[in-house]
């Protein structure tokens, strides 16, 4: 049996792992590529209503050794040329989630039907892309209800929600997004960051700041996971920095059910290859049956709330 | 890992090499050292980041690149001066792969701009002393670049053939037909002991697989694409139907796989990742 099968929402993965929207979700062919290699399911790239080249160059750049900065801007081909990248997609019969985002909750919807028609497992809604326009849902409890209870209304397929860190109370929005009938959440979008070059004394992004990913965020998103499982009853999706087998198991300890990655793959597709058999050795020298077994277990342990005196 | 780093860095020298080419020179720090078709990320600041074939690097840590003026930032970038600063990531993506058998029938197949990376690898064939034919090609004879270099080489088993479009300079006609001449008299041994690394137009490109594999020769072809990050990450770059990367799988790939890609010379995303014909 493969102890790494789970199931979220009426999803169905073949391993925990979940590209993350933004990277690599172009093509059809390097979508496949990327599931062959272990990958459970697949979210695009945020598709909006029209084709959006996003902001120039550098838009992606590594700040600390696996710690990126990006403002790609949402560039996308758009959701009615994405339509057919869709449906060459499910020729495949993998697990596809797309991410959509628009300008109004009209566009969302409009954009999520057109991908739900051409095929979509599930939708993603980003509302927390920290360089552009539409993070100013993702920061608004009401907003956030709104948006997510439309959708629902209009959709068939499950709605996951991917939510903006760069607020002060990630747990009201969160349940805000429960609330109006999200199927899950995925914890964490990058967080607003920026680099300055000291010789040319410049902003190095083009939008001059943007998400950082990778590394160094993903203690950041294991305690936002963490949080977030205290108080929500839907699933969570991990995402944040996973970089090896050992964090996979990390997020899933604070309370993720499946764990979005992304950055890592700067090293190329053999990294999920190490993740995938890690993950198996991981459970079968510790003796679990399924890595859900091991969903929330760090909850378990009583930690400090006041300090010791004297 | 950390060559994605942008390391901002002094332009040193500036080498006016045809019409419309110029060499831009500059030391970077740390002990990285690039091979032939890896290629670099060049941010203009305030302009652009684009990615950049390595033309030559030297062991005193000099790197160049040769930039042809085809946009915007390359306009900008031709208009740098001798201490001006500019961004570099790398070096990144693979290499052209310098056979172990210095015997072998080595041809190096370069048309405009692609000649770039192969003024690279020629140098280090020549370090690794393997012998080698060059064919290079252009529009119009002020379009030949690296040709006085090459020529200063004067070694022993190394040739050079020019050809223009105009014949204006070499042959007149293209590098495939020259080529494809040079081959004839080869015999089915000497074929299979043959190789050939290009880079250039695509349409050229296409066209040399085609010779190699009627020929059965090994054939290694370094291409280009749009790219946001250089490293993997933005799939911009992806060649359908294979899902490799430019970027990481290549930019140079083996004959099999050009075989099999169905946007080799035909199409190319742009920074929507729409596809476009090329």
């Amino acid at each position: 049996m493969n102890s790494l099968v789970l199931n979220i929402s009426e999803l169905k993965l073949n391993s925990p792992l979940i590209l993350a929207s933004g990277i690599l979700g172009v093509s059809y062919s390097t979508m496949k590529r990327l599931v062959d290699v272990g990958l459970g399911a697949i979210t695009t790239k945020s598709i909006g209503p029209k084709p959006r080249k996003g902001y120039k160059n550098p838009s992606i750049v590594e700040v600390y050794p696996g710690t990126f900065l990006n403002s790609v801007g949402l560039g996308n081909p758009g959701i009615d040329n994405f339509m057919t990248e869709i449906k060459e997609i499910k020729k495949f019969k993998f697990p596809l989630i797309v991410s959509v985002f628009g300008d109004s909750i009209e566009s969302y919807i409009k954009v999520a039907l057109k991908a739900e028609q051409a095929g979509a497992n599930a939708i993603e809604i980003n509302i927390s892309c920290p360089h552009a326009e539409v993070s100013s849902i993702g920061i608004d409890k009401n907003l956030t209800f709104s948006i997510v209870k439309s959708m629902k209304e209009e959709l068939k397929v499950p709605v996951f929600v991917k939510l903006n860190p760069n607020v002060t109370n990630l747990g009201e929005i969160a349940l805000a997004a429960q609330k109006g009938g999200a199927d899950a959440v995925v914890a964490i979008n990058t967080l607003a960051a920026m680099k300055v070059d000291i010789n040319t004394k410049r902003p190095i992004l083009s939008h001059g700041s943007g998400g950082l990913s990778g590394e160094a965020i993903h203690p950041i998103a294991v305690k936002k996971v963490y949080d977030l499982y205290k108080i929500l009853e839907i699933p969570i999706i991990g995402c944040g920095g996973a970089s090896n087998w050992q964090d996979v198991i990390e997020f899933i300890l604070v309370g993720a059910s499946a764990v979005q990655i992304g950055t890592i793959l700067h090293q190329g597709l053999d990294a999920i290859t190490d993740i995938i058999n890690g993950l198996k050795k991981f459970l079968k020298d510790s003796e679990y049956s399924s890595i859900s077994e091991l969903k929330g277990l760090a909850h378990e342990f009583k930690t400090q709330e006041v300090p010791d005196f004297d | 890992m950390t060559k994605n780093i942008i390391e901002t860095v002094k332009i040193k020298t500036i080498i006016d090499e045809c019409d419309g080419v110029k060499t831009f020179l500059f030391e970077r720090n740390g002990t990285v050292v690039p091979k032939p078709g890896q290629f670099v990320m060049i941010w203009v600041p305030g302009v652009d980041e684009i990615p950049m074939s390595i033309s030559s690097y030297n062991e005193n840590g000099e790197w160049a690149i040769t930039v042809k003026n085809v946009g915007d930032c390359t306009n900008s970038i031709h208009d740098l001066k001798v201490g001006d600063y500019i961004g570099v990531r790398g070096p990144l993506g693979n290499f052209f792969k310098i056979p172990q058998d210095t015997n072998k029938n080595i041809f190096l197949i370069g048309g405009g701009i692609g000649m770039v990376p192969l003024r690279f690898l020629a140098s280090e064939l020549i370090k690794m002393g393997n012998k080698f034919k060059f064919i290079e090609g252009a529009k119009v004879k002020d379009e030949i670049l690296f040709a006085n270099e090459f020529l200063e080489y004067q070694q022993e088993d190394l040739e050079f053939h020019f050809c223009t479009d105009d014949g204006s300079y070499g042959k007149k006609g293209f590098t495939t037909d020259l080529f494809e001449h040079i081959i004839e008299s080869l015999s089915v041994e000497e074929l299979k002991d043959s190789v050939v690394f290009t880079c250039g137009p695509e349409i050229m490109m296409h066209k040399i697989l085609q010779i190699c594999i009627e020929k059965k020769v090994e054939m290694y072809a370094s291409l280009e694409r749009i790219m946001r990050c250089g490293c993997g990450l933005c799939g911009l770059c992806v060649l359908d139907p294979l899902g490799l990367l430019v970027c990481n799988d290549g930019p140079v790939f083996n004959s099999h796989m050009l075989t099999e890609m169905e946007d080799f010379s035909k199409f190319e995303r742009d920074f929507s990742g729409k596809k476009n014909s090329l």
